[in-house]
């Protein structure tokens, strides 16, 4: 992928130039290319979702399809979902209803919105694109998508929130190749009889040379599948985030219950995650102390400033793998917005 | 039973919709910051920001649009977030925080103040706002991928001010005038020598040659003897380069033949400088014209700025900015002075110009347009992610402090790339206020070392009072017993004043002077203490700040970016017409282990003044770097303004 750069069209324009300057100043031109010469399929306009399109769209991407066969929900106060749709829109379908102001970002970038359910998607559709980001998809939905994709070299992210807790997933593939840039080492030059300063130009202290380096990372299906039964596992569980173990609840509760767990029937889902959480715990052979009662408070909702943390973290991964520069997180991003912590931890077959 | 409205507890959404909040600043982090309570569900915000909206702003604050440009930032921050909330109560404020109509009792209205800034003065004057009325205050800033957010808490937290923080780096007289060695000391002599020609002249802004230089003397007696005689060297050195450049027309030319030869050739004749380092080399005008060798066209792939012209090509751009500015002062009629702003295609040119040329002389590998703008403008990196993310973590902690919940209040720093304990985002407990603070103690003391003869009452009052202690408006008391008022903030009072020197008025090694701002509510006691060996340059020092608070050195890449001589960041705001200083500061914070300077941390690791600071959840020191002022950002390969700034990648 490195090589796409000399398909797009080389110049960039003084709109472009202008607009984009204070990134291209932190990323290079190259980069900024490079996104621009990116399509992205984003799955789901919760408020996650719409953090993730504004990122991608602002960052400047060539194309981001807005995939959402959800309805803009009556129930909802409408200020408290997310900033794209406007308040008249209830009733309309979420993605549509956001395109009008996601396109109003950056004009620069081509907006699609498509109400299908992505479930009903056929595998090629996916092929179109250089990056897909799911939000709101069920754990078998994700997996399929991510081994169909993953196995085109189309990066493949998931990400969700949950109340105060939300997580991002990558998988780049068997082979991401990325640039890193390093200070260049400057060595002494000239005799060792010269004066400490000799007579020579002083070299420009602020040189960088780019580095070229590659990574791997595994599918959803084995980061999920990770067997904890293992002695080695076992050991490792002092240092693994609980939050991993809290993702397999939540997508659970998401596969019984065909959506996540509701303010209006707090008492009732509260009950089911603990439940959950004891069956899950027990199957995947950890403790269950591992989890105590308390998360069942703090995930409920899409809350906006955790949204926030999360999409912007998942849209700078994307960012990052679409421009090809600077080493991604793998593979898990998670996010405790209790604590205010954010881990990076990778999962999946050593 | 726990009643939830969204995701919070019932209590808590109820106080969000009655409580009032102010935001200071609509840039990078406050329009994420504005959509983010409006989505959480506060219900009356204030929104302050003096600023205008300008194209380079649309990569990330996303609440402006191309047909925004121009317009206030905090009106159109209002309106478009109320496109996404309509019920929401939002007073938007196109104007200062620094104005003295947003007093104490302003403050008092709100519960909670939430910067987004990108000054220091700024951020100085809310935190001594905020502790005068006891409200809290949630600082941030961000700079390229990196950015950290703090709760401040009058009595409970540090201040702002608690820690000191690094004054703007600046480079001697002479490195400027003689021995340039790096791009940056020529930038800085080109926007010198832009404010000499056609913008206000300044005597610590000098371009010509110092034979004053310590460095050119090969005896000790001689530099004392150049001094005086450069003093005394009446017709020559006495006429200002304004006066100079004006009695040739502006002929471009003969500027070049004066600043490219023939100051270069009085530099050679310093010979001692030249001992050691490589000797300068003048340019002639006419010489370069002949031998100039037409442009290739070769297709530009890049951007065009990115591009660096050769000396010729450089020599042209000097004539035609020269021309043009001083044509523009010319219609601008008697007296008049040009300000530099970057964004200023002549001002812009004339720099990168005439830097160039000097980078040229001193055999410096020459830069393109697109860096000398990122190094002379102080342009600082920026994303919208990066913002988004620090945005959120901003209303998290207001979130704690309206539940009563300050205890769990953190420091919390964004990373580049995870720790060695895997953290992107890490929260550290915050710190208690630091016993010798001059600002948040019962009664702040300081002791500044200066020279009471050489020192003028303007200098106490710019320099020191405001510039380096952050005051907006101050009031300067003796105490000898009579109370004999120096400065007063009241216009015109003390003007009189304003060129004597502070010797003038009886004030003595000893003296103490009391000073006051009262919009800040802030009384400062002043210990004077008398001095005639200050370092050249220098015209105070701070006393008490010891070795081991000392900044850390700076990296490299730091001191290329930390810019201009300026008063960038000093404690007063930026003085160009168009956005204020593009900088902004921001504590890098470095785990324990050692990080590459390609990582997260902004600094490598030369800093002799970690801090251990908690790790909030497993209790590990993690080092804390003071707070930096401006570092460079991630550096592009070409490399190399913004809001919400600063730190190193």
């Amino acid at each position: 992928m490195i090589d796409m750069i000399e398909k797009e069209d080389p110049v960039i324009s003084e709109e472009e130039a202008a607009q984009y300057d204070r990134q291209i100043r932190l990323w290079g031109l190259d980069a900024q290319k490079r996104l621009r010469g990116s399509r992205v399929l984003l799955v789901g306009l919760g408020g996650l979702g719409a953090e993730v399109a504004k990122n991608l769209i602002l960052a400047g991407v060539k194309g981001l399809t807005l995939l959402d066969h959800e309805q803009v929900h009556a129930s909802e106060e409408s200020c408290r979902a997310q900033f794209l749709v406007p308040v008249t829109a209830r009733g309309q379908n979420r993605a549509r209803a956001s395109l009008e102001r996601a396109q109003n970002l950056n004009p620069m970038v081509e907006v699609h919105a498509d109400s299908d359910r992505v479930e009903d998607k056929p595998d090629d559709f996916f092929l179109q694109f250089d990056a897909v980001c799911l939000t709101g998809c069920s754990r078998d939905l994700m997996v399929r998508v991510d081994q169909l994709c993953s196995q085109r070299n189309i990066k493949v992210f998931c990400g969700d929130v949950y109340g105060y807790y939300g997580y991002m997933f990558c998988n780049l593939g068997q082979e991401h190749n990325y640039v890193e840039e390093k200070p260049k080492l400057v060595k002494p030059t000239g005799n060792s009889n010269d004066g400490p300063e000799a007579k020579k130009a002083k070299v420009d202290p602020n040189e960088t040379t780019m580095v070229k380096k590659t990574s791997s990372f595994c599918t959803l299906k084995e980061a999920l599948e990770v067997d904890w039964t293992s002695e080695k596992a076992k050991a490792g569980l002092k240092r693994t985030p609980v939050d991993y173990f809290l993702l397999h609840v939540l997508l659970k509760f998401r596969t019984d219950k065909g959506r996540d767990p509701d303010p209006q029937s707090f008492a009732e889902d509260s009950q089911l995650l603990r439940q959950i959480r004891d069956d899950v715990l027990e199957a995947l052979a950890v403790s269950g102390d591992l989890l105590s009662d308390d998360f069942t408070s703090y995930c409920f909702s899409e809350m906006s400033p955790v949204c926030a943390v999360v999409g912007g973290v998942l849209g700078q991964e994307v960012v990052k793998a679409l421009s090809q520069r600077d080493p991604p997180h793998r593979n898990f991003f998670f996010f405790d917005g209790r604590k205010g912590n954010g881990v990076v931890d990778f999962f999946g077959p050593k | 039973m726990v009643q939830l409205v969204g995701s919070l507890r019932k209590e808590l959404a109820d106080s969000l919709s009655t409580c009032k909040v102010l935001v200071v600043g609509a840039g990078g982090i406050g329009c994420e910051l504005l959509k983010n309570l409006v989505l959480t569900g506060f219900k009356n915000i204030e929104v302050i920001d003096l600023d205008t909206i300008d194209v380079s702003n649309l990569n990330r604050q996303f609440l402006f649009q191309k047909k925004h440009v121009g317009k206030s930032k905090a009106q159109v921050a209002k309106e478009s977030a109320l496109q996404f909330c309509p019920t929401a109560n939002i007073t938007a404020y196109h104007d200062s925080i620094m104005n003295p109509d947003y007093n104490v009792e302003f403050f008092r209205k709100f519960v909670l103040v939430m910067n987004a800034l990108d000054n220091r003065a700024a951020r100085n004057h809310v935190n001594r706002m905020c502790l005068a009325a006891d409200i809290p205050l949630i600082e941030s800033g961000t700079a390229g991928y990196l950015g950290q957010v703090t709760v401040i808490k009058k009595g409970m937290t540090e201040c702002y001010e608690c820690q000191p923080k690094p004054t703007q780096k600046t480079f001697p007289g002479c490195t400027i005038r003689n021995t340039p060695s790096e791009p940056i000391h020529c930038i800085v002599w080109a926007k010198y020598l832009f404010n000499q020609l056609f913008g206000e002249e300044d005597a610590d802004q000098e371009v010509s040659p110092d034979t004053a230089d310590p460095e050119a003397a090969w005896k000790p007696e001689e530099t004392a003897a150049r001094a005086t005689a450069s003093e005394k060297d009446g017709d020559i050195k006495r006429v200002s380069t304004k006066d100079w450049a004006r009695s040739t027309g502006y002929d471009p030319v003969k500027l070049f033949n004066k600043l490219f030869k023939d100051d270069i050739m009085y530099l050679l004749t310093m010979d001692k400088l030249w001992k050691k380092r490589k000797a300068p080399t003048p340019l002639d005008w006419h010489q370069l014209e002949n031998s100039a060798c037409p442009q290739e066209d070769s297709p530009v792939s890049g951007l065009k700025d990115q591009q660096v012209l050769g000396v010729w090509g450089h020599c042209q751009l000097f004539q035609q900015s020269v021309e043009t500015l001083s044509s523009q002062l010319q219609e601008k009629g008697e007296g008049a002075e040009l300000v530099w702003d970057k964004d200023d295609p002549p001002a812009m040119d004339f720099v990168t110009a005439a830097s160039n040329l000097r980078m040229h002389i001193f055999s410096m590998n020459m830069k393109s347009r697109f860096d000398v703008k990122s190094m002379a403008g102080n342009i600082i990196p920026a994303i919208a992610t990066t913002n988004a993310v620090i945005a959120g973590l901003i209303v998290l902690e207001g979130l704690k402090i309206l539940s009563g919940e300050l205890e769990s209040c953190r420091t919390i720093f964004l990373n580049k790339c995870p720790n060695l304990r895997k953290k992107l985002l890490v929260p550290c407990i915050l710190d208690p206020p630091s016993a010798n603070c001059y600002v948040c103690t019962s009664k702040p003391e300081v002791t500044v070392k200066l020279n009471v003869h050489k020192t003028m009452v303007l200098s106490l009052q710019d320099r020191i009072l405001k510039e380096r202690f952050g005051m907006v408006a101050p009031d300067v008391q003796i105490e000898d017993g009579k109370g004999t008022i120096l400065i007063s903030s009241e216009e015109g009072e003390t003007e009189a004043n304003n060129s004597k020197f502070l010797s003038d008025f009886g004030i003595r090694n000893g003296s103490r002077l009391q000073v006051d701002d009262f919009l800040q509510d802030y009384t400062l006691l002043v210990n004077v203490l008398h001095t005639e060996e200050l370092e050249r340059d220098v015209e105070f020092e701070v006393v008490g700040e010891a070795p081991d608070k000392a900044p850390p050195p700076q990296t490299n890449q730091e001191e290329v970016n930390s810019i201009t001589n300026g008063n960038k960041d000093s404690a007063q705001p930026s003085t160009s017409s168009k956005a204020p200083a593009e900088d902004d500061d921001i504590m890098i914070v470095d785990s324990d282990e050692e990080e590459g300077a390609s990582s997260s941390s902004a600094t490598a690791a030369t800093s002799g003044t970690k801090r251990k600071h908690s790790d909030a959840e497993t209790g590990e020191a993690s080092t804390k770097r003071p707070r930096t002022d401006q570092l460079s950002a991630a550096a592009a390969p070409t490399d190399d303004d913004d809001d919400d700034i600063i730190a190193l990648d």
